[in-house]
């Protein structure tokens, strides 16, 4: 039992970082229903603007939870803006080119970031200054660490937020009114391309935070991380239902747990294929997802 | 077809022609300047190291290593009158990159390599540069199958894992007082097989350990809780990690957050000031089986400084035996009189030199006789000498 409780407990704590990441992936295709390949890379991303800004800070004798609060702001509005940048550069231009084209081209995004960071950071990885040095408690046998509840807190903070974002602002309403139908979305006077480049800033600043929590929560970093969270942050949003907004977040958890509880009770090797066996499946008995909903092509 | 007969065509080919001639021609003298230059230019020895990736400052360590070697060598009028050039290649770490790069180094005229770090880039590389008879010396990989193999041209400064596997195994039952072990490794070669030769060690010299975990996580992951947890369910006493640093700062960080009553201790590849960095304070007490640093080596004092003023930074542990295996390399040259891979091959074998790390000579094998382990652990944020063996099979200090 108690072996369960920590794996749950590990679970919930990486699938706080795959929930924040699959909703970039889920908010993205709503809108504009491309798959965006390079969305990890901008959790790698916010990890290295959070470390900069960091060590940066680290001499400046400021309380902790400042410096985190800092470091946090700063990498999830930077990164946002480089998602802004990147989705006008390398997708705006794409919208009404064939399918293929957008995808090619966020594929060579995803390498282009991976490779500059590598650049300017260099290859080798990096360790997080060690501000949150979380006391560690036992409860009932199981460890927890107060970075655990951070981030957990931190995670479903953002997600709430975004949640009420999206249901009650105007700017969110448009949001779900582009997802529906663009043009009728354009018809109603919304401004689309605004409004497509604000899900990018929203969704690659998410990401960024999931980046700097996970690096600290880690304490390393390196350029080849956002790779392979980002297919299994994708995997939890097709679970979850890609397009949907709760979805991704559930699909997140979903995802850590199972992770958790394949690399406990089976062996570390089995982990990738219980999780990316689980994508297959899905795609194959239930397409849309757990949330989905089943859209019907009137013809 | 109309183009042959007027004249514009002709005129093309005349001047491609002349052109043709006329680069042969001076190829050709070149050719036999760059004759007499191959004789009197620089000496090649490539340097295999990873230098991307996560053991890349490891590999940058090793780089550094060799070119002063060779700058000293050089200061010192070189070999067979010429200079020495090192050129220092990434390996990656892996075998596709490892083999590419030792196919590039071979087209660059290499008189042989010394380097090697991950065993698992070594191997293939030796079966890259074996059929054309280029030595190689190798500074950090310490896989038994590296020279097992009897390829005749691989040697090995460094010691084997099949010492020192028995030699932790002695280690974690004797003076860590281990009766429950738990082994983890990340599957390749090197750990796998360090992690093999430990439980081996306990089994054949009779420790007594009880070896009640022996699995591997992967590398690049960063999150072992799953791992860890099992460790802890298994009841044991005191966890070895075989694998390699960046993995064991993050390993040793989760597993006291995890608050796992365990010694945490691990193989050569985990002594490094990274794990400290990752792990923060809860590296203190953590212990490493490995090769004597060059902080502890006497002989190595002069090595130090000068490491340390041109590179800024301590030098890593296999820096001296690179900085050995290029001179090694260079001494068999010399004594061969030239840089004919057969000849030089020949010299190696009979190797008698005195190097930083101490005696070095050559067993049938290639490999070093006598090479030596050591354990050091994490006091204070920096790792310090701890136990070894003296020369009647006693832990001191030391």
């Amino acid at each position: 039992m108690q072996r369960w409780l920590q794996y749950t407990v590990n679970g919930l704590t990486t699938g706080s970082f795959y929930a924040l990441v699959a909703l970039g992936y889920t908010m993205v295709y709503g809108v504009i229903r491309l798959i965006n390949f390079a969305h990890g890379e901008f959790f790698m991303i916010g990890a290295f603007i959070g470390w900069s800004v960091l060590s940066g800070l680290a001499g400046s004798g400021w309380p902790a939870g400042i410096v985190l609060g800092v470091g946090l702001l700063v990498s999830m509005v930077a990164t946002g803006a480089l998602g802004v940048i990147a989705a006008r550069v390398a997708y705006q231009p794409l919208l009404r080119a064939p399918r293929l084209s957008i995808l090619i081209s966020a594929l060579g995004l995803s390498l282009a970031l991976q490779y500059s960071v590598e650049g300017v950071y260099g290859p080798g990885f990096e360790s997080y200054p060690s501000v949150l040095r979380g006391r560690a408690f036992s409860i009932a046998g199981v460890g927890v660490t107060v970075s655990q509840l951070a981030i957990a807190a931190a995670a479903v903070a953002l997600m709430v937020a975004l949640h009420r974002f999206v249901q009650g602002t105007a700017l969110g309403t448009a949001m779900r009114a582009l997802a529906m139908d663009q043009d009728a979305a354009r018809l109603m006077g919304i401004d689309v391309e605004r409004v497509i480049l604000l899900t990018f800033f929203i969704g690659t600043s998410l990401a960024a935070a999931a980046g700097f929590l996970s690096g600290v929560y880690y304490g390393q970093i390196s350029f080849l991380m956002g790779f392979l969270l980002g297919l299994r942050a994708f995997t939890a949003a097709v679970l979850g239902g890609i397009g949907n907004i709760p979805g991704a977040m559930v699909g997140g958890f979903v995802i850590g747990l199972l992770e958790s509880y394949a690399a406990g009770y089976g062996s570390g090797a089995w982990k990738d294929v219980a999780v990316f066996g689980v994508l297959i499946a899905v795609l194959v008995v239930r397409p849309s997802g757990i949330f989905g909903e089943r859209v019907v092509e009137r013809v | 077809m109309k183009g042959f007969t007027s004249s514009r065509p002709r005129l093309f080919v005349a001047a491609s022609l002349t052109l043709i001639l006329a680069a042969c021609g001076s190829g050709g003298d070149s050719g036999s300047a760059s004759g007499v230059e191959a004789n009197s230019g620089a000496i090649k020895i490539g340097v295999l190291a990873p230098l991307s990736g996560d053991n890349a400052n490891s590999g940058a360590d090793v780089v550094n290593a060799a070119k002063l070697a060779a700058d000293e060598i050089n200061a010192a009028g070189g070999v067979l009158g010429r200079r020495i050039e090192v050129l220092p290649t990434d390996d990656g770490c892996d075998p596709q990159t490892g083999t590419a790069a030792a196919q590039k180094l071979l087209v660059s005229g290499i008189v042989g390599v010394a380097g090697g770090y991950c065993s698992g880039a070594a191997i293939p590389e030796t079966a890259v540069l074996d059929p054309k008879g280029i030595p190689f010396i190798a500074a950090a990989a310490t896989n038994p199958t590296l020279t097992d193999r009897g390829l005749g041209t691989v040697f090995r400064v460094v010691g084997r894992d099949d010492q020192q596997g028995p030699f932790a195994a002695r280690f974690l039952a004797s003076k860590v007082g281990a009766k429950k072990l738990a082994i983890l490794h990340d599957n390749t070669t090197y750990a796998k097989g360090l992690a093999e030769q430990t439980r081996a060690g306990n089994d054949s010299l009779k420790l007594g350990m009880d070896v009640v975990y022996f699995d591997a996580i992967t590398p690049g992951e960063r999150d072992y809780n799953s791992a860890l947890t099992k460790i802890k369910a298994s009841g044991a006493d005191t966890l070895y990690f075989s694998g390699y640093l960046a993995e064991a700062g993050l390993i040793v960080r989760q597993a006291k957050d995890l608050r796992l009553p365990l010694r945490l201790t691990g193989g050569d590849a985990t002594n490094d000031p990274a794990v400290i960095r990752t792990a923060g304070p809860a590296a203190e007490g953590f212990i490493a089986t490995t090769a004597p640093l060059p902080a502890f080596l006497p002989a190595a004092a002069g090595f130090t400084k000068a490491y340390t003023e041109r590179f800024g930074g301590a030098p890593g542990p296999y820096s001296v035996y690179e900085y050995d295996a290029v001179r090694v390399l260079a001494d068999a040259v010399a004594r061969a009189g030239s840089t004919d891979p057969k000849k030089v091959v020949e010299a190696l074998r009979a190797t008698r030199h005195t190097g930083l790390t101490g005696e070095i000579a050559f067993d049938s094998k290639g490999d070093r006789q006598k090479a030596l382990y050591v354990t050091a652990i994490v006091r204070d944020g920096q790792f310090v000498p701890h136990k070894k063996l003296d020369a009647a099979g006693n832990w001191v200090d030391g």
